[in-house]
């Protein structure tokens, strides 16, 4: 019972930031028909402002997370209106591509900055827990969750009432119709990018408490970001959250899984994500519309 | 009576030509090892691997019009083949290969009849999954290396030599494999299932059938790739066999040189692996700079391909006129 | 030849077609009619296999078409068209034929070399030859329905369903149309005919079936069935004919004014 209460908690301390590395790819994907795979590279540039901020200010990585959001916000924007916008009708190939080549730019410029050195953060809380009902809980994780489950709640808010988030829900529903009504849908895109961009950013300030930083930090992330998505259904909030704590929940509780087949040793640690990753498949051929199955793309 | 035009030639293998000029150059290739520089036939032995690999992702991409993100597990399956047989005591090209076409028939079968009743995104991304489940499989296998990988023993004296050969005529069967396969009924079948799958159905294709055809085919293609790259490269670990670079390459490789035509994979590799080897000798640090700059440039200019160059009537206008269709 | 019987098919809460039956006799050509929205082209789908009905079965040479898969339903000697046409655009106006060639009901036992051949035959007869070479996606309105026609014939089929080939077209190219599906009647294919047009479907069907609102209304020779009430009614409205009786019974009652001429 012990076992099942700290490996429950442990998957929802991890899903809440894995629901927040999903959400802004999932925005991007949703609205905008991207697979975004310089996702991962956001995330990881967050990580390292995040960082440089910390070890030459000494702020804390908390407070650096509105840093980061609004740097690759506005780095986002920049790049989907001088570049994506300009193939971002064609065969979703196109787009795919040229994310890549962008992760690939900015993980090499990344390197040159900061050099392939896995750096990390020292805060006061730092590997500090406290101890309820006889369940571990690091204090790190639990301020991620914390802030990641607010900006989850905050982007939601905006997307339902303000009239921009509103422009974006209307353009992911039917571009032309947008158009019509006077949606500017370059703009639009723009800003949609640059939230993801800034979202990711977020996530990366946040991983900072509890993961080592290097150029490539962002791939696995990606990955994940990736999957959770369309666990949760793409291009909404509630999606992303509902997937991230499946996600995060399902590898925790795969830790404990622990066999030996002829001689062959497998063990959950090593094989959480494949674990994971037969749950997406699995998922995908019985409800292709993801766990909140709401059609979107 | 009305004179009857030819059938415009081309719509699926491209155009002849150029078909042509690539087998010219294939035959050109032939003569690489004559240098007799180990550097030189590791350089073109890439390059011919990454064509055999974008052939593969061709047939099912290109020709049936299901983009796959995760070829890269039929080579890393292809280089593991080899690395069993090595412990096993056999090491011979011909098993290596000849294990690896079994393995991933058999594998693409299997994962293809549940996956590709998925459309679209949905498809792409159980792809992906399927090659990143495989590469922390293999991580977590002992009779594979785990995550250690595994090494394969060498053979002879001229190994350089012979594995180039090895993968020289594994592009050359899968690029003379694609021509024949795309005018023959099976190539209308894939075709008729990327232009419209209910239309297709209607005229008694079964999508079933010929969709996991063209992804088991394809995978054979880059298994074979993958088992002369594991034999030729004496080690595979998860992280070499199922590297990112190697799904993503292929794809820009076809995209470049013309997605379902037969040649388009060998020239896009050609071009793409080339300047990425160019880059690696003169610039090693930066090179991933400007390989990724090529590829921007090549999406923002060139998203129909090269041979949409080569076909384009009316000019610089014409061409900027039909890059503003993507534009918003 | 091929049985409908007591055919339902529902969507949602909402019955497209209610307990329709007929049956279609072997080198026939039947006409099915009726007002928009009359489900004539979802029986189309129902006996082509596209829909599984919700009630009720068709039957072809003793098979019943909801178990037989889509793809499948060719090779049973089953060939339709399309209303809105599906043509593969990247594809030559031969290309689209041949593949219909290949893989139809006589298709495993051609070469992509002999489909090719039966191709030119059928571009040459339903009048396409000109423009064999030219991308699907460029031809004229009428020319399309042609490739339409073409794709289906190049099934072999023993029944062929079409659905709207004539809309769209002018006069002359009516006439051109209905010779066309004479011949190939002629030929020994059985046909189903959905149109708009009623002289183009008057003149060429044998038997008429009616539709109104997912129900038969009435079914039988043309000439019958045009003078059929329920008929008239469902086309013109219920006023309509009230109108039409008042009229007829005014005229009874008052003499007319002036002898005819």
């Amino acid at each position: 019972m012990q076992l099942v209460l700290q490996n429950l908690v442990n998957g929802i301390l991890s899903g809440g930031i894995l629901a927040l590395v999903a959400l802004g790819f999932s925005l991007v994907y949703g609205i905008m028909n991207i697979i975004n795979l310089a996702h991962g590279a956001f995330l990881m540039l967050g990580a390292y402002i995040t960082w440089q901020l910390w070890s030459t200010f000494g702020l804390d990585p908390i407070l650096a997370v509105p840093i980061a959001f609004v740097v690759l916000f506005a780095f986002g924007y920049g790049i989907q209106r001088g570049v994506i916008n300009r193939v971002v009708r064609a065969p979703v190939l196109a787009t795919f591509l040229l994310t890549f080549a962008l992760s690939l730019l900015i993980e090499t410029t990344a390197l040159f900055v900061w050099t392939g050195d896995t750096r990390g953060v020292q805060t006061a809380y730092t590997g500090a827990n406290f101890t309820l009902l006889g369940v571990t809980v690091p204090w790190a994780k639990l301020l991620t969750l914390v802030v990641a489950l607010a900006i989850t709640g905050i982007l939601y808010l905006w997307l339902h009432r303000s009239r921009l988030g509103r422009a974006i829900r209307a353009t992911s529903m039917d571009v032309g119709a947008a158009q019509m009504v006077g949606v500017r849908v370059a703009h639009v895109y723009g800003i949609t990018y640059a939230l993801g961009a800034g979202l990711a950013a977020a996530a990366g300030a946040l991983l900072t408490l509890s993961y080592p930083l290097t150029p490539t930090m962002g791939d696995p992330f990606l990955i994940k970001g990736f999957v959770v998505c369309v666990l949760g259904g793409l291009g909404s909030v509630e999606g992303a959250l509902v997937g991230g704590l499946v996600y995060g929940i399902v590898s925790s509780f795969a830790t404990q899984f622990d066999v030996t087949i002829a001689g062959q040793h497998l063990s959950g640690t090593g094989l959480q994500d494949v674990l994971a990753l037969v749950v997406l498949l699995v998922v995908l051929i019985v409800r292709p519309t993801g766990l909140v199955g709401r059609a979107t793309a | 009576m009305v004179a009857v035009p030819k059938p415009r030639r081309g719509a699926i293998t491209g155009k002849r030509w150029v078909f042509l000029v690539s087998l010219g150059l294939m035959a050109g290739l032939l003569f690489v090892p004559a240098g007799h520089s180990d550097y030189l036939n590791l350089t073109f032995r890439n390059i011919l691997m990454y064509a055999a690999m974008s052939y593969g992702w061709n047939l099912i991409g290109g020709y049936t019009g299901y983009i796959s993100f995760g070829n890269v597990a039929f080579f890393g399956i292809g280089a593991y083949c080899s690395a069993v047989l090595s412990k096993a005591g056999v090491d011979n090209l011909f098993a290596d290969v000849g294990l690896a076409l079994i393995v991933n028939a058999l594998f693409a079968v299997a994962v293809g009849l549940p996956i590709l009743r998925l459309r679209g995104h949905y498809f792409g991304i159980a792809t992906l999954g399927v090659a990143l489940g495989l590469t922390d499989l293999a991580s977590n296998l002992d009779f594979l290396g785990g995550s250690g990988g595994a090494s394969i023993k060498q053979i002879g004296e001229a190994h350089f030599t012979t594995y180039y050969y090895a993968m020289w005529a594994v592009t050359l069967a899968c690029m003379i494999a694609t021509f024949f396969i795309a005018r023959s009924k099976l190539g209308y079948a894939f075709v008729a299932i990327r232009e419209n799958e209910e239309a297709a159905q209607v005229l008694g294709i079964s999508p079933t059938r010929y969709k996991v055809t063209a992804w088991a085919i394809g995978a054979m293609m880059g298994g074979a790739a993958g088992a002369v790259f594991g034999a030729a490269n004496g080690f595979i670990d998860p992280p070499t066999a199922f590297a990112v670079d190697n799904n993503v390459f292929p794809i820009a490789m076809a995209i470049l040189g013309g997605m379902g035509t037969a040649s388009g994979p060998f020239i896009g590799a050609l071009l793409l692996s080339g300047a990425n080897e160019l880059l690696q000798q003169h610039f090693l640090k930066l090179h991933a700079l400007f390989f990724g700059g090529i590829i921007v440039l090549m999406i923002l200019f060139l998203p129909r391909g090269l041979m949409y160059l080569v076909g384009l009537r009316g000019g610089m206008r014409r061409w900027l006129s039909d890059l503003a269709v993507f534009r918003v | 030849m091929l049985r409908i019987e007591n055919v339902g098919m529902r969507f949602g809460g909402l019955w497209a077609l209610k307990d329709v039956s007929f049956e279609v006799e072997r080198g026939t050509i039947l006409g099915l009619i009726g007002p928009n929205g009359s489900g004539k082209t979802t029986m189309m789908n129902v006996i082509s296999g596209v829909y599984k009905p919700s009630e009720g079965e068709v039957q072809y040479a003793g098979r019943r078409i909801a178990d037989v898969p889509t793809h499948d339903v060719c090779h049973l000697g089953i060939a339709r068209t399309f209303q809105v046409v599906k043509p593969f655009a990247n594809l030559t106006v031969r290309e689209n034929v041949g593949v219909g060639a290949m893989y139809g009901r006589l298709g495993a036992k051609r070469s992509a070399r002999d489909a090719f051949a039966r191709t030119d035959e059928l571009l040459e007869f339903v009048g396409l030859a000109r423009v064999a070479g030219r991308p699907a996606s460029d031809l004229t309105i009428p020319d399309r329905k042609r490739l339409e026609v073409a794709k289906a014939l190049a099934l072999d089929p023993e029944i062929l369903l079409l659905d709207e080939v004539m809309a769209g077209l002018n006069a002359s190219e009516v006439d051109e149309a209905l010779h066309l599906l004479r011949t190939v009647n002629e030929r020994g294919v059985t046909l189903i005919v959905v149109e708009h047009l009623m002289k183009a479907i008057m003149s060429i069907s044998q038997r008429i079936v009616v539709l109104a609102e997912g129900k038969k209304i009435a079914e039988g020779l043309p000439q019958d069935v045009t003078s059929s009430p329920a008929v008239i009614e469902a086309y013109l409205g219920a006023r309509y004919v009230k109108r039409q009786a008042a009229e007829r019974e005014r005229k009874a009652a008052a003499p007319p004014a002036e002898p005819p001429a």
